[in-house]
């Protein structure tokens, strides 16, 4: 190749050199003397190196087809036009940069199969209806409906379960850390076709026999590599998994994160050791009345998703037939007993897993999704109104080219390079963009315990989108303008140079439809993220029932993980808050079993003392165990009856505080105190808890709970060890206050730590995320739909009004006042703000009832937000179309008859 | 008064050649000198726009090229028209003849 490149090298040294000679005899046949001839010649010829180099170099970029040579002539003309690159390549870039960070998060938690075998013939299985009991977590079964469709279920070859529980302290080596567990069925490895590292994985006949007989744990291969560095002598070592010695036995397989696709657990336990790794659960694996365990399985052969539910329907009803005659079915009335028996059973595709992270956000991010895909199209828009422009400005160069010789698959390649090269800069930029608006996203996301397997790097898959949108953006709008300008007729462009309008008309119709467009599409835009910022404020405004949240700190302890028994904790708590009240700054102070605002629920039926459940009735109550003070730390008023004190503390008796919506709910002008109240699951269906006070209603889980109905036990009720959520009122900078609390619980123990320490008001900034991004993002999409559209705007005029120089100059010179040319321009602005907006609004209408689920308090074609949106996107046009309107009434007259 | 214009006309350079290379076989410098020969000096060819010409009309396929011996014996690179490049040759006259008559009718209307 090289010594190909060398001999022509020669070739042509050898054919100049020739030349020179032939050229020197020649001048010395005409009479020269041999040092004038080669003087001459070599005048003629230039410098024989020069010559040769030209020679080469032609044909080097011969070579490359002349795309070389296009590249670098496109890159010219884009730095001879640096604003109009500049905008063209960050509109494209912004809206490739949002499109491909928001369908990164979607491939991720909607579109990719689980790396498992056979993904598609994975389904899961759960129930709609009334359970007539408790639930935890969204699609759970029982455990015994688990095993009863794992013996009589025809269509699946495997059934399996798992449950994840996101706390459970692992002890190794004398450490103690907080690590997410699963809980899986026996099967579980093995219907999913995933094979260990090393060691072995669980399996039915070893590890799934004895109701708390298992007492072994398998890693997963990423929490492997990181914090054993692949180590394989783990294997048969001792773990305490919350205190209780278990043995690790092996690792899974490279690449296998779960069924989640989101969050995968750091260490597996089988699932028959339930109390070990749920303190407190103890009752529950044989209990029909709790929904808790995931169930998958696989169809199969011959079943689809239709014929499985169908079978399965069929053994559903005839458990729930069953189940009905079980004790706890005595005290159900007709109602709710048909209700629970007309339940249906689900079978849906699993192929990607499950994902409660992904079905939370799966609306949201599809309803992002459409409105990036809105504002690529503006962008798109600006673009192609940007590169109409420049061909019909270019027209004349064009045709000069084209008439001294250049051919027209030529000036084509050339026009196309460069919308590529343009394309190919906003595509870069893009992703780098995409990179940092996921990472953007990813930090807003609440990672719990467990290992947030989402990333922020585009995958190849994105990538491909990305160029690709890019491309064809470059494609659409470079080729149609290139087309457009090669076809005119040279001759009547040439004498068209002069002053002419003609020809031009066409595109700047073209302009004002994008522009139209554009206008349109920022209203639906700017209307809906309007929608989502009033339900946002909406819901942050909801009343709480706390007072002041800014000044109310919480933070997590949870002395189990130190391997603290019961009665070792609860004097550790009561240290604590006497602790932390004795702290200058703080007010009050208290705790809670369950976090308030922090998205979970924690309920159970309730039986009420004289009360007869009616038809249909729903018992239901949120529950929670709080120590004394808690309620005047939270800044809950107490309307009847009394705090929990030390009496309570001391557990002589079951008392329990029930909320205002529960004391009218059962006691309708009466007094709820002295009453008493039992529980189906948490004191066992007993009557026998004292009502002592009622108190004023506040949020529980988080504000689109509405009034519901809340029990509080006092704390020494329960039975088992788990972590507290402090709550301490301060009047002190919060900031202040972390390091002092830190600081009182390490005096009582050092090696604790206070974890998730925050505001309430942060905590239910948390609890709104959701609701936060696609707010902020919309409001982002919007402004910066109505940015690109302003500047379509803005550029279409100026064009407009640069074509109309000559005619305003008439105008102005004949005696038209200045005003009166404002108004000509202005005019034409809001004939197109009027169109964009004619079309946006019936639009934004019909449109909204796809995002009516997303809002809160404001419905869907509120006219106050839609006017907001309307004004706001005419002042901005009207601001985009003055700065040329001022510029036409300022033409000089003289100046502008003069005009090109 | 200035030097008359003895440029080729930009873009019959390639016609040119070929018409030239149309009679018989040459090399570079025959055909600088059978150019400015029957064009009676109104044209003279620039030594590197000819050379640069070759390699683009080679690579077009239109010539042919091969080292031979010339009449005083030296050594040159003779080029000649191959069967692409004598209907190449035919094209560029008929578009030329188009479109210089336009300009000479054109010429008359004006003149």
């Amino acid at each position: 190749m090289l010594g190909n490149r060398r001999a022509a090298d020669q070739e042509i040294a050898d054919e100049v050199s020739h030349y020179m000679e032939e050229s020197e005899s020649a001048l010395i046949a005409k009479g020269l003397s041999p040092e004038e001839a080669r003087r001459a010649a070599r005048l003629e010829l230039g410098s024989a190196t020069a010559i040769r180099e030209q020679v080469r170099s032609y044909g080097w970029e011969n070579t490359m087809g002349g795309i070389l040579a296009d590249l670098k002539f496109a890159l010219r003309t884009l730095r001879r036009s640096p604003l109009f690159t500049l905008i063209a390549v960050l509109s494209l870039a912004l809206g490739i940069g949002a499109n491909t960070a928001i369908f990164s998060l979607m491939d991720q938690l909607l579109l990719r199969l689980l790396p498992v075998k056979d993904p598609d013939s994975l389904v899961m299985l759960y129930q709609r209806g009334t359970n007539m009991g408790g639930n935890d977590g969204e699609r759970a079964n029982s455990y015994p409906i688990y095993q009863d469709y794992q013996q009589r279920a025809d269509a699946f070859s495997d059934v399996f379960c798992q449950k994840m529980s996101e706390r459970v302290a692992l002890t190794l080596d004398g450490q103690t850390e907080l690590v997410s567990a699963e809980m899986v069925s026996g099967n579980y490895f093995s219907a999913l076709g995933v094979k260990p590292a090393i060691g072995r994985v669980f399996n039915s006949a070893e590890d799934d026999q004895v109701y708390k007989g298992h007492p072994v744990v398998t890693l997963s291969y990423d929490y492997w590599m990181t914090r054993f560095a692949g180590d394989q002598s783990v294997i048969g070592k001792k773990v305490l998994v919350n205190n209780y010695p278990m043995t690790i036995v092996g690792v899974s397989a490279a690449g296998f994160s779960g069924v989640d696709p989101a969050r995968s657990p750091k260490i597996r336990v089988p699932i028959q050791m339930l109390p070990m790794v749920n303190p407190g659960w103890d009752a529950t694996i044989g209990f029909r009345r709790l929904q808790w365990v995931r169930v998958f399985a696989r169809l199969k052969p011959g079943y689809t998703v239709q014929s499985a539910q169908a079978s399965l329907q069929v053994l559903f009803t005839q458990i729930r037939h069953y189940e009905a005659t079980l004790p706890e079915a005595k005290g159900w009335s007709a109602k709710s007993r048909a209700g629970f028996l007309r339940a249906t059973v689900v079978v849906e595709k699993a192929a990607t897993g499950y994902s409660q992270l992904r079905n939370s956000f799966s609306k949201a991010l599809v309803v992002l999704m459409w409105m990036v895909g809105l504002v690529l199209l503006i962008a798109c828009a600006n673009v192609a109104s940007l590169l109409i422009a420049r061909a019909v400005a270019r027209q004349k160069e064009i045709a000069v080219r084209l008439s001294v010789g250049a051919s027209q698959s030529q000036l084509v390649r050339q026009l196309l390079v460069e919308s590529l090269v343009l394309a190919a800069a906003a595509g870069t930029l893009g992703i780098l963009l995409a990179v940092w608006i996921t990472k953007g996203l990813l930090s807003l996301l609440p990672t719990g315990n467990a290992v947030l397997t989402l990333s922020a790097n585009p995958n190849g898959r994105i990538m491909l989108f990305s160029i690709g949108l890019s491309l064809l953006t470059g494609l659409i709008f470079g080729l149609a303008p290139a087309v457009r300008s090669i076809r005119l007729d040279l001759w009547s462009t040439l004498k068209d140079a002069v002053g002419s309008v003609a020809g031009t008309g066409g595109a700047v119709r073209v302009r004002k439809v994008l522009v139209t467009a554009q206008v349109a599409l920022s209203f639906l835009l700017l209307f809906g993220a309007g929608l989502f910022v009033q339900s946002l404020q909406n819901l942050r405004g909801t009343k709480s029932g706390f007072e002041s949240m800014e000044h109310l700190l919480s933070f997590q302890l949870n002395p189990s993980l130190n391997g603290y028994t019961l009665e070792r904790a609860k004097r550790f708590y009561q240290e604590t808050l006497e602790n932390i009240r004795a702290l200058p700054g703080v007010q009050s102070a208290g705790y809670a079993r369950a976090a308030v605002l922090a998205g979970a629920a924690w309920g159970d039926g309730m039986l009420v003392e004289g009360h007869v459940a009616k038809e249909g009735e729903n018992t239901h109550a949120m529950v929670n165990f709080v120590s004394p003070g808690y309620f005047r730390t939270m800044g809950v008023p107490l309307l009847e009856g009394r705090d929990f004190d030390a009496r309570d503390v001391s557990g002589a008796s079951a008392v329990c505080i029930v909320n205002r919506t529960f004391a009218e709910h059962y006691f309708p002008g009466r007094s709820a105190v002295g009453r008493r109240v039992g529980s189906t699951i948490l004191r066992n269906g007993k009557l026998d808890v004292e009502i002592v006070g009622v108190a004023e209603n506040a949020l529980f889980n988080g504000p689109r709970e509405g009034s519901r109905r809340q029990v509080f036990f006092a704390e020494p009720q329960e039975r088992y060890l788990a972590g507290e959520t402090f709550y301490v009122r301060t009047n002190q900078d919060s900031k202040q206050m972390f390091g002092a609390i830190n600081n009182a619980v390490r005096r009582l123990d050092p090696q604790m730590a206070a974890s998730e320490m925050r505001t309430v008001e942060s905590q239910l900034d948390q609890v709104l995320l959701i609701e936060r991004l696609i707010a902020m993002l919309s409001a982002c999409f919007g402004a910066l739909a109505t940015l690109l559209a302003s500047i379509g705007l803005y550029g279409v005029m100026a064009f407009v009004v640069a074509r109309r120089t000559k005619e305003i100059g008439v105008r102005l010179a004949l005696g038209a006042m200045r005003g009166s040319v404002v108004w000509l321009v202005m005019r034409e602005v809001l004939l197109l703000l009027g169109l964009g907006l004619a079309v946006g609004i019936p639009a934004a209408l019909a449109l909204g009832r796809f995002i009516s689920a997303q809002l809160y308090g404001v419905k869907e074609n509120d006219p106050w937000v839609a006017g907001i949106a309307v004004i706001l996107l005419s002042l901005i046009a009207a601001m985009a179309g003055l700065v040329p309107a001022r510029r036409a009434s300022r033409i000089d007259p003289l100046h502008a008859l003069r005009y090109e | 008064m200035d030097e008359p214009n003895t440029d080729v006309i930009q873009g019959t350079l390639d016609m040119l050649i070929l018409k030239t290379l149309s009679l018989e076989p040459m090399h570079g410098f025959g055909i600088t000198r059978r150019i400015e020969q029957i064009s009676r000096g109104v044209f003279k060819v620039n030594p590197g726009s000819l050379l640069t010409a070759f390699q683009r009309l080679e690579r077009a396929g239109w010539l042919d090229s091969e080292w031979r011996q010339t009449d005083n014996s030296r050594r040159a690179k003779y080029y000649s028209l191959t069967r692409a490049g004598r209907k190449q040759l035919e094209l560029e006259t008929a578009d030329w003849n188009r479109r210089a008559s336009a300009v000479a009718r054109l010429l008359k209307v004006e003149g």
